[in-house]
């Protein structure tokens, strides 16, 4: 009788209840890299009309997330050996490919950003040593390979709630329309927010696969919000600030805060108001709504439709 | 105020934060104790079913009805669902659901006999009632989503995953047409089913009436921001979405995207992986990457179709046959993607 109402403890090993409660009760979703397409030509530097902090929010994009893509891909490689449940090992070799197309396409667009004076290239380069240096192995082996890895895990599987947030809001977002935002750049954005959406689960499954532990989802999930938050900040500011277009600027903070309150950046304060959400024992990313306005926007896509 | 590439005084801090960190919960004696694993695993992705009816639907076309021995509910699915069925001889088929998505206890596929196919219709049509065949799914590649207005457009047997969507459409008031292409009315199945949905939304073509069907003659049936779903051969869709973008921008085009086409035109060659000090032998009908993942079962790949440039490997030596679609000529000269880029002679890999 007392059994049903046992706290599950911790440490023991899998979780698997013999009643079946751990049964897939629904289809899974394919998840697949899509080949896309975009050119550059004729997208400005402030492809934001008139929104040069909002313009350079989204140039963060380009500058930190494509190396932390890679290095997230690259800790998913190492754990598929350790998957063996075939859905989710489906789901993961999807995920790796469209991480992979996001990084190349948002360093497609860096590449541009370069062609008209954005100073990029020491950030990216800065970005690429500290991703090396702080998520790197440094010759561990044995049980501290294995440790470093799911606290990888657990990092990324953090990060991945905010990307798909964050997409939910770029689908959501229309005054980005109404503003004027380039095309090109709109659709890069929208695209990559939609395939955010779409592998949400990803990450957060192939943790609580190969790990799963409390502590260390509580863990990551406080450096993972305060990690994106300080790189987003600190960057945009760089940006801001070493911006070549001619005129007086108002101070990055208060260009910030008003960015924020019309609405054309999604608020900082995600990081901290998401961390309860994520970290709630019963919390899975299937909860996060529908994913069908993604899904609408992917069969809409130019960068799709064209490949 | 141009930075250089050095590592500020910040980013140094950072990486000295980073170090410390793994220290302590992955290298030190007390990092086990500071995280306990606990797992989740799931299980149920692989179904064993049992084939619970077989009906002749029209020429060369058979449904089967699968369903759990013992009256298990299955997983829920919405259109557009497929499930892969592990056929007797090994063989793996990838088969649309097209029955309907609240009977929790059956799954129906439908499939058409290919004369001078690889086999695997020929063996579906070879199961018989009571014969249990293992399911992996369902999985999703074609979901339908919600919109004010649903153009369906099947093509034969392509009207597999459009069925369901049709019913869900109807079911829930959406205005809704189907254009349905065949050769002849005696070659496409589900007609007397169709039967039930009002005549006007239900318009079947076959060629030997109206003659080949033409894209641009049925697009422009739908409605402002339909989803037009489209699922045929290759003849019938291609070119749709820009066709669909000119007529209307705001319309959404859904297709069901495809596993990996299978090695054309390669003959064997050899690799050597030089970090491991390995050799692997491809043969001419797989790829490389598959023969290297016989040997380092955790290298990196995901695409299979040589854009997403997971694979990219660095070639050390030897002359690369590349059909990838992503790399630029200065990546060519010393790399390869793994998953569709082949050689004649033999390869030394970065591996």
């Amino acid at each position: 009788m007392f059994r049903l109402f046992r706290l599950p403890r911790i440490g023991r090993s899998p979780v698997v209840d013999a009643r079946g409660a751990r049964r897939y009760t629904e289809q899974a979703h394919a998840i697949a890299a899509r080949d896309v397409h975009f050119s550059w030509e004729g997208v400005p530097m402030h492809y934001i009309p008139g929104e040069p902090m909002a313009t350079h929010i989204i140039n963060v994009m380009h500058l930190v997330l494509p190396e932390g893509e890679r290095a997230m891909s690259k800790a998913l490689a190492e754990a598929l050996p350790l998957i063996t449940d075939e859905r989710l090992r489906e789901e993961v070799v999807g995920f790796i490919g469209q991480e992979s197309t996001h990084a190349s396409s948002h360093e497609g667009a860096r590449e541009h950003l370069a062609t008209l004076g954005l100073d990029v290239e020491p950030i990216a380069r800065k970005m690429d040593w500290l991703v090396d240096r702080v998520l790197g192995e440094h010759g561990l082996t044995g049980r501290a390979r294995h440790a470093w890895l799911c606290e990888r895990l657990g990092l990324f599987a953090a990060m991945e709630h905010y990307t798909a947030v964050v997409g939910e809001w770029l689908l959501e977002a229309d005054h980005l329309e109404r503003k004027g935002m380039h095309p090109t750049m709109l659709d890069l954005v929208r695209w990559h927010g939609a395939e955010e959406v779409e592998h949400r689960n990803v990450a957060f499954d192939a943790f609580m696969h190969v790990d799963g532990g409390y502590a260390r989802r509580v863990r990551t999930s406080l450096l993972a919000s305060f990690t994106l938050a300080t790189l987003f900040l600190t960057t945009a500011r760089y940006l801001y600030r070493t911006d070549p277009t001619p005129g007086a600027r108002r101070w990055w903070v208060t260009e910030l805060l008003s960015a924020t309150r019309r609405g054309v950046i999604p608020k900082a304060t995600i990081f901290l108001t998401e961390i309860p959400k994520y970290l709630r024992p019963s919390f899975h990313p299937s909860q996060l709504g529908p994913m069908d306005t993604a899904l609408r926007y992917l069969a809409r896509s130019p960068a799709v439709g064209t490949a | 105020m141009t930075v250089n590439a050095q590592p500020t005084k910040a980013m140094r801090l950072a990486a000295a934060a980073g170090g410390a960190y793994r220290r302590v919960f992955a290298a030190s004696r007390i990092a086990p104790l500071l995280s306990r694993p606990q797992p989740v695993r799931r299980t149920g992705f692989d179904l064993d079913l049992s084939i619970l009816d077989r009906r002749e639907e029209a020429e060369d076309v058979v449904s089967l009805v699968l369903g759990d021995a013992d009256g298990r509910p299955l997983p829920s699915w919405v259109p557009g669902a497929h499930v892969d069925l592990f056929l007797p001889s090994g063989r793996q088929r990838q088969y649309s659901l097209c029955g309907d998505p609240a009977d929790r206890r059956a799954y129906r596929v439908a499939v058409r006999r290919i004369p001078g196919g690889e086999g695997g219709s020929a063996e579906v049509h070879g199961l018989r009632v009571g014969d249990s065949v293992r399911v992996r799914g369902p999985r999703n590649a074609f979901s339908l989503v919600e919109a004010g207005s649903y153009l369906f457009v099947a093509g034969g047997i392509g009207i597999t995953p459009i069925l369901p969507m049709v019913r869900e459409a109807d079911r829930r008031g959406r205005l809704w047409r189907l254009v349905y292409l065949g050769r002849s009315r005696a070659s496409l199945p589900f007609l007397r089913e169709l039967a039930h949905y009002d005549s006007a939304a239900v318009d079947v073509r076959t060629d030997d009436v109206t003659g080949r069907p033409d894209l641009a003659g049925i697009l422009p049936l739908a409605r402002p921001g339909a989803a037009v779903y489209l699922c045929g051969p290759p003849a019938l869709t291609d070119g749709a979405w820009r066709m669909l973008r000119d007529l209307d921008p705001s319309a959404s085009l859904h297709t069901e995207r495809f596993s990996p086409l299978p090695v054309v035109g390669g003959g064997p060659f050899r690799i050597r992986l030089a970090r491991s000090g390995i050799t692997v032998d491809v043969a001419g009908d797989e790829t490389a990457l598959a023969a290297v993942r016989r040997a380092l079962p955790g290298v990196a790949y995901s695409c299979r179709q040589g854009f997403c440039g997971t694979c990219k490997t660095r070639v050390l030596d030897g002359r690369v046959e590349h059909r990838d679609r992503t790399l630029t000529a200065r990546e060519r000269q010393d790399a390869m993607l793994l998953c569709v880029s082949r050689a004649s002679g033999s390869l030394v890999l970065d591996l």
